[in-house]
């Protein structure tokens, strides 16, 4: 009964227009949890950006590899769109000199799995942050 | 930074949960409740495979 009625409290509201969906999924996939602070959900924001962005920071640390288009390699290339998947991070690890890792390092696999994993999120972050907006979710 | 295996696979465990956690429940009871069993899932899922692969050379 209290499921059915929270339904149609969330149904009942009004649809956010196209522009607002695609700025809010731009924000949230610009920096993880910007589309849930925009949204109001402060707390969630906070905990999502905390999560996704140490999930980053410990795959640089780990020597983690930023995967690039320019190879043959089709699994690189998922790489690649995976960890874009995390935002402005990535270039912003660029701009502050990181090269892309060290394969060789004896953490780098797990450096790798970090930044994928955190793409991945950040992913699932925006998909959330949308059905907010479209009163899906409380 | 230099991780052994194991501090490495709980640490993405914990951090994954977290966000399964939030993301996919919609009350804070829900999301503890939902995130530790994740994180259970992750790490026992991860031990057991680990002994099961143990006499694989």
């Amino acid at each position: 009964m209290a499921n059915k009625v929270a339904q149609e409290t969330i149904s009942d509201r009004a649809q956010p227009k196209l522009a607002t969906l695609i700025w809010l999924c731009v924000a949230a996939w610009m920096v993880p949890g910007l589309g849930h602070m925009l949204l109001g959900k402060k707390w969630r924001a906070l905990i999502l950006f905390s999560a996704i962005v140490i999930m980053f920071l410990m795959g640089i640390a780990m020597q983690g590899e930023l995967f690039s288009t320019g190879t043959d390699s089709y699994l690189q290339t998922l790489g690649f769109f995976g960890e874009m998947c995390v935002g402005l991070a990535m270039p912003v690890a660029r701009f502050f000199g990181y090269a892309g890792g060290n394969p060789l390092f004896v953490s780098a696999d797990y450096g790798t799995a970090y930044l994928v994993a955190a793409g991945m999120l950040n992913a699932l972050t925006v998909l959330d942050t949308y059905d907010i907006a479209m009163g899906r979710k409380p | 930074m230099v991780l052994a295996h194991f501090p490495a696979m709980l640490f993405f465990s914990f951090l994954v949960s977290v966000v399964f956690g939030v993301l996919g429940k919609n009350t804070l009871r829900e999301r503890i409740v939902y995130g530790a069993w994740v994180f259970v899932a992750f790490v026992g899922v991860a031990l057991a495979l680990g002994w099961m692969m143990y006499p694989v050379p």
